[in-house]
């Protein structure tokens, strides 16, 4: 039997150590798929129950008591009737347009450009490092630098820095993704039918990087949106969402009912408009 | 650097001014009235980090010529196609041409010639029609008379029918035209076609050839046709140059490429299965008398200068050129050889035998030879070619 199952090329279980056997029948164990489904279905309860907690409790009278009854409009009401939240939102609004625009352009230019070097390693490693920087570490740097050393009044735009500065790594890499696979031979024959540079660029490779440079557009604003380590030390006297949100639900006051009715809002509106957008990015495109 | 710029100036090449008369390209309408050619490369020289890429060449095209340049992978072939469409900036060069203009420091897009390229390189996020009409786009032709032509040149490649398709719908042959319509479209007075078919699997090939061929003598255009197919090069070119590490090795029509090759290079390159090194006894006329080991041959003069009695020279015969008797007739160059064994291919058979000089391979096209042992392998001094080594 052995010298037949050796012939036919199986390996027989018992010449086979221990730890190898182990892994080999581990590998055959039929709950693997089982256990996969439910840490998955884990991990999205922790998602969304905190969030779908969180709206609930938007209509909660006493949110902080972790009781939803009585519900209640008495936190909208009170979120319409109270202005302070406006301008930080406002301010939030446009500053993560601001760096989300100026994310897309300089990823694109920076993307095309590593992806054009021989060796691109060492510029690649530079510029994705501040990804690892903790973001208090960065904005504690950031205000010694600017405000101490430099003596400059921090303003919003020490915020817009700090924010881009932190987001600018994630929209290069989503950039990078796409650069890296566009093939640059499409523009040496684009060049050879007779289109000029600005056209190569506009025509053959911006069309290619679109995905990439839009993404790049999605989280640079994303990222800015919800910052709130680095804002809080090069802020000067201005004020965001997270900061103003941070500051209500951080103080005993009786402000933290709206934060609760805010934050669903918000939530209620970013949500589609995101679902939509990364069909339209991922879906659409890609169909077409 | 390892190189030094005067070395290259002073070996001229010089040979490529006299195969010249040999091409029988007429000239065509739009062409230059006096019937100078079309395309120019004087003297070019290419260096990619250090590495001779390009040393000095000289080619020249005539309008509406068919010219290959055939060469292995890394003989500077593709370098000096890049260079025509101006991809590449030589590192020195006398003169680039083109109609007579030079365009040596004109960019590669406002140059009037276009390339087919190996990998197509066409844009995936356009239709079969955008890709196509591109070349006129960006000249500014408007969209209706954009797509007339575009259809035009899709019916010259029969791929017509799929002007709204996209290109990832479409199988590596049909690619491939489409590569060749967009190219031809912009009528650029130089098509380069970068190795288009190597790509292709065989039956393909062989079609696309044809093809091409019928493709070049419809337009009348001036062809710059790259390749390391030899096959390819016999097949469809007015005239071959034949590369080797960035020099030209030897130029001419496929016929005299293909039966007197300058040197044991050109000859082992376009398929010369017999190639002895032999000592030359004497050269009178066009026959050259050598010796090879203990056997004394007697052949055409190849190569290119004529050497003096007494230089290496090499012989070299082709498998099919040779018989197998028992008695050799008069007049022809005869081995003694005890035969070995058979291969059967099908429309010939392929023999081996052993004789004195070494082993030969006889192509035998009506194979119920012989099966005795004891030959006499022999061929004519026709068939014979002595070259340089």
């Amino acid at each position: 039997m052995s010298t037949a199952a050796r012939q036919a090329g199986l390996v027989e279980e018992s010449a086979l150590a221990a730890s190898t056997r182990f892994m080999r029948r581990a590998s055959c164990w039929t709950f693997w798929p089982a256990l996969a489904k439910a840490l998955g279905i884990l991990a999205m309860a922790a998602i969304y129950v905190p969030l779908v907690w969180l709206a609930v409790m938007s209509f909660a009278a006493s949110p902080l008591s972790g009781i939803p009854y009585p519900l209640t409009m008495a936190n909208y009401a009170q979120l319409i009737g109270d202005e302070r939240w406006v301008p930080p939102l406002r301010t939030s609004i446009w500053m993560s347009a601001i760096v989300a625009l100026v994310c897309m352009v300089i990823a694109t230019m920076v993307g095309r450009a590593i992806t054009r070097m021989r060796r691109p390693g060492p510029v690649l490693l530079l510029t994705l490092l501040p990804l690892f920087v903790p973001g208090l570490t960065m904005g504690a740097a950031l205000f010694i630098f600017l405000r101490i050393m430099m003596g400059l009044t921090l303003g919003l735009w020490s915020i817009f820095v700090a924010q881009l500065i932190w987001a600018l790594p994630f929209s290069l890499l989503l950039v990078l993704v796409v650069a890296s696979r566009f093939d640059l031979r499409l523009l040496e024959a684009a060049e050879d039918l007779g289109a000029s540079p600005w056209r190569r660029f506009w025509e053959i490779e911006m069309p290619l990087l679109r995905p990439g440079i839009l993404g790049a557009g999605i989280f640079g604003y994303l990222l800015s949106f919800n910052e709130l380590l680095r804002s809080l030390f090069v802020r000067g006297v201005e004020t965001t969402m997270p900061i103003y949100n941070w500051a209500m639900a951080a103080s005993q006051q009786s402000q933290v009912p709206i934060i609760f009715s805010l934050s669903a809002i918000i939530l209620f509106v970013t949500l589609p408009i995101m679902g939509a957008l990364f069909w339209f990015l991922f879906v659409k495109l890609d169909r077409d | 650097m390892a190189f030094s710029a005067t070395t290259y100036a002073e070996r001229a090449t010089g040979r490529s001014a006299e195969s010249q008369p040999e091409v029988a390209a007429e000239p065509l309408a739009g062409a230059d009235a006096a019937g100078s050619p079309i395309l120019e490369v004087i003297d070019a020289t290419h260096v990619y980090d250090g590495i001779v890429a390009l040393d000095n060449v000289t080619v020249t095209a005539a309008a509406g010529e068919f010219l290959t340049i055939l060469g292995e992978s890394g003989s500077g072939k593709t370098t000096l196609l890049r260079l025509i469409s101006g991809l590449e900036k030589p590192y020195r060069i006398g003169a680039l041409r083109l109609g007579g203009v030079d365009v040596s420091s004109v960019p590669a897009f406002q140059r009037n010639c276009t390339t087919v390229f190996q990998h197509y390189a066409l844009f995936p996020h356009m239709t079969v029609g955008e890709n196509v009409e591109y070349g006129l786009k960006v000249r500014g032709v408007k969209p209706s008379a954009r797509r007339g032509r575009a259809l035009e040149a899709l019916r010259l490649v029969r791929l017509d029918e799929k002007y709204d398709r996209r290109i990832h719908q479409l199988s590596g042959g049909e690619r491939q035209r489409v590569a060749l319509a967009r190219a031809l479209v912009p009528r650029p007075a130089i098509l380069l076609l970068d190795e288009p078919i190597g790509a292709l699997d065989e039956k393909l090939r062989v079609d696309m050839q044809v093809e091409l061929k019928e493709i070049h003598m419809r337009l009348g255009m001036t062809f710059v046709y790259i390749t390391h197919s030899q096959e390819e090069a016999l097949t469809m070119s007015d005239r071959i140059i034949l590369m080797s590490r960035g020099r030209i090795v030897q130029e001419g029509p496929p016929a005299e490429i293909f039966d007197h090759p300058a040197n044991r290079f050109v000859a082992s390159f376009m398929g010369v299965e017999h190639l002895l090194d032999a000592e030359l006894l004497a050269i009178e006329g066009a026959m050259a008398t050598c010796r090879v080991g203990p056997a004394t041959l007697v052949g055409k003069w190849s190569g290119t200068e004529r050497p003096a009695a007494g230089a290496e020279v090499v012989v070299g015969v082709r498998a099919e050129r040779l018989h197998l008797a028992d008695e050799a007739p008069e007049g022809v160059n005869m081995l003694p050889c005890r035969l070995g064994s058979a291969i059967y291919k099908g429309k010939y058979l392929d023999r081996t035998a052993d004789a004195a000089i070494g082993d030969l391979k006889i192509r035998l096209w009506d194979s119920h030879h012989t099966s005795e042992n004891e030959a006499i392998a022999w061929w004519k001094h026709q068939d014979c070619m002595v070259m340089s080594a």
